[in-house]
């Protein structure tokens, strides 16, 4: 399987699909601290269930982890940027027929899945590291400017870096495999992307205004779980295994679909 | 040992037969032509020779493993499937460097295929950038990079330039001389006559020939071409040869009788009898497109014509 890792971070290597990758990252990481710090400091609320960000309250952004909030509040923004690159890459060996030559290459279909998988991760590791950096060096100079005491921020340093960087990573790598699982099945990535989105963001929230239904299942509410390290509705524990329980269930359909279909395309 | 062996291998989609029972031996070293015309089955066989399809029925094997297995024979199989895939963003030298190292190749091979392929120096351009003919030269250089004992390759003049075809042709030669088997499936007939040694030739997904190039040859037969002096006469040449017990047929601006170089006096008789006076008369011989047109269909309609005679397939 190392050779099909090789093989798909030697592809991943495109100047193009890194730039916007790291470009968008970086650029939603400095838009939502710059957005965050100016709405915290007004003591400004957001409405609750509101979709895609999890501002906190100005004691919890004064606190050592305000530090990194900026990265949970993004999360879903760069979980749509993780989906669409993961759903891209995905469907574009079909696109371009590439697929053709890679199963005729090697075989066992399943090792190329795999191979693939684990290339990504290694690039969202990348991706998400990049939003951390990027995090840290727009969050000081905004809260400076603020007025947001940022004199708690040195403490449990590496455990609140770590910590918030395991989340967001986590996180980005559910929303990788729903990007890699839709884009298997349509083998289209504007419909992958379309899809993934649509539900995430749109059905989950006309689910969660609906007040009779349970919406602590959803994949976007327990995303947003992991990526806060827990939330008020979902724990972290459970965030973490309905994430792998929607993980390992995405990856098995794939799997079948990408390891049994022919390839025509 | 044949390379490939089918079979009755059949594969339908839907109501679509595109292989039917199909029977086949390939032997060992060589070039092999195949060909038949739109949608006679060619591509689905070569997707289930390396395991991109899996047939309905029937069974094949490629260098002696089934191909159930195509783990067992896929890194001594070098493919071109239709038209050449890559990514456009990467260079044609990173292209090439994903699929060794995918295929477990030492990064040598890569210099060595480009250069047999005449793309050193371009190598490290975007393949974006490059031509039909780059991209198709890019697309043997992938095939070649296992140094396999079997080639597939589909199409592989597509886009090439008379210069680019003239190098293929030389490299495919080269390639079926070494003890390599290299099975060609294309539409430019000419090429498949110049190049192949034994010829497969199959329509609506069953075989109409296997054999070498030689015997398939040797069925063509001897025609002469007139034309009259004035275009005036060639219906009134026409109806006193066809009256006379000649077989003609009108082609284009001439008429083609059947008869081979013997009886071209007679025909020239034949002619100033009627009254015509000939300004053109040439015996030639059939080539590989005449036999194959007669095999397999003269047109694209003709075909899905007969595929709805058959039995409502439709190619």
């Amino acid at each position: 399987m190392i050779a099909a890792i090789r093989s798909e971070l030697t592809r991943l290597r495109q100047p193009r699909l890194l730039v916007t990758w790291f470009g968008l990252m970086t650029l939603f990481a400095l838009m939502i601290n710059a957005i965050m710090v100016t709405f915290v400091s007004g003591g400004g609320s957001l409405p609750p269930g509101a979709p895609g960000v999890a501002f906190p309250s100005l004691v919890e952004m004064e606190s050592p982890s305000g530090l990194m909030a900026g990265l949970a509040a993004a999360s879903n923004m760069f979980g749509v940027v993780t989906l669409s690159v993961w759903a891209v890459v995905t469907a574009g060996d079909y696109g371009s027929g590439l697929i053709r030559l890679l199963v005729a290459a090697e075989p066992r279909r399943w090792r190329l899945l795999a191979g693939k998988v684990v290339a990504l991760v290694i690039l969202t590791a990348a991706a998400t590291t990049v939003a951390a950096i990027v995090n840290v060096f727009a969050v000081l100079p905004a809260a400076g400017t603020a007025g947001i005491s940022t004199a708690a921020w040195g403490t449990d340093l590496v455990a609140v870096v770590g910590g918030a960087w395991v989340n967001l990573f986590l996180a980005l790598c559910v929303w990788g495999v729903l990007g890699l699982v839709i884009a298997t099945l349509a083998r289209s990535s504007a419909v992958a992307i379309s899809i993934g989105i649509g539900y995430v963001l749109v059905f989950e929230s006309i689910v969660k205004m609906l007040e009779d239904v349970p919406s602590d299942w959803l994949l976007g509410t327990i995303l947003n779980a992991v990526a806060a390290g827990g939330t008020a509705a979902v724990a972290y524990g459970t965030a973490l295994a309905l994430a792998l329980g929607y993980v390992t269930l995405g990856l098995i359909v794939a799997g079948v679909v990408y390891v049994r279909r022919d390839v025509t395309d | 040992m044949p390379v490939v062996t089918t079979t009755d291998l059949t594969r339908r989609f839907g109501s679509i037969t595109a292989l039917d029972r199909l029977t086949v031996e390939l032997p060992a070293a060589g070039v092999i032509g195949l060909v038949g015309p739109n949608g006679s089955g060619k591509s689905t066989l070569i997707r289930i020779l390396l395991g991109l399809i899996r047939p309905t029925s029937g069974s094949a094997s490629v260098l002696g493993s089934a191909i159930s297995s195509p783990a067992h024979y896929a890194s001594r199989v070098g493919v071109l499937v239709e038209s050449p895939a890559f990514i456009p963003g990467l260079s044609a030298r990173s292209n090439l460097v994903s699929l060794a190292r995918l295929r477990r190749l030492p990064l040598e091979r890569v210099d060595a295929v480009l250069a047999q392929v005449g793309l050193m120096g371009r190598d490290r351009e975007p393949v974006k950038r490059f031509s039909l003919g780059m991209k198709q030269r890019l697309g043997i250089a992938a095939a070649l990079l296992s140094d396999p004992e079997l080639l597939i390759l589909d199409e592989p003049t597509n886009g090439l330039d008379p210069a680019g075809i003239v190098e293929v042709r030389e490299l495919l030669r080269d390639l079926g001389r070494n003890g390599r088997t290299v099975f060609v499936s294309s539409h430019q007939l000419s090429e498949i006559e110049a190049v192949c040694d034994h010829l497969v030739v199959i329509r609506f997904g069953k075989l109409v020939f296997s054999g070498p190039m030689t015997e398939m040859l040797k069925r063509t037969r001897e025609h002469i071409d007139i034309t009259a002096e004035h275009a005036a006469d060639m219906g009134s040449l026409e109806a006193a040869l066809v009256a006379g017990g000649w077989s003609v047929t009108a082609v284009d601006d001439v008429l083609r009788v059947a008869a081979g170089a013997p009886r071209a006096a007679d025909l020239n008789r034949a002619a100033a009898a009627a009254g015509v006076t000939l300004s053109r008369l040439v015996v030639a011989q059939d080539n590989l497109e005449e036999i194959f047109l007669e095999m397999t269909g003269r047109v694209d309609g003709e075909l899905a014509n007969g595929r709805a005679a058959v039995g409502g397939e439709v190619a």
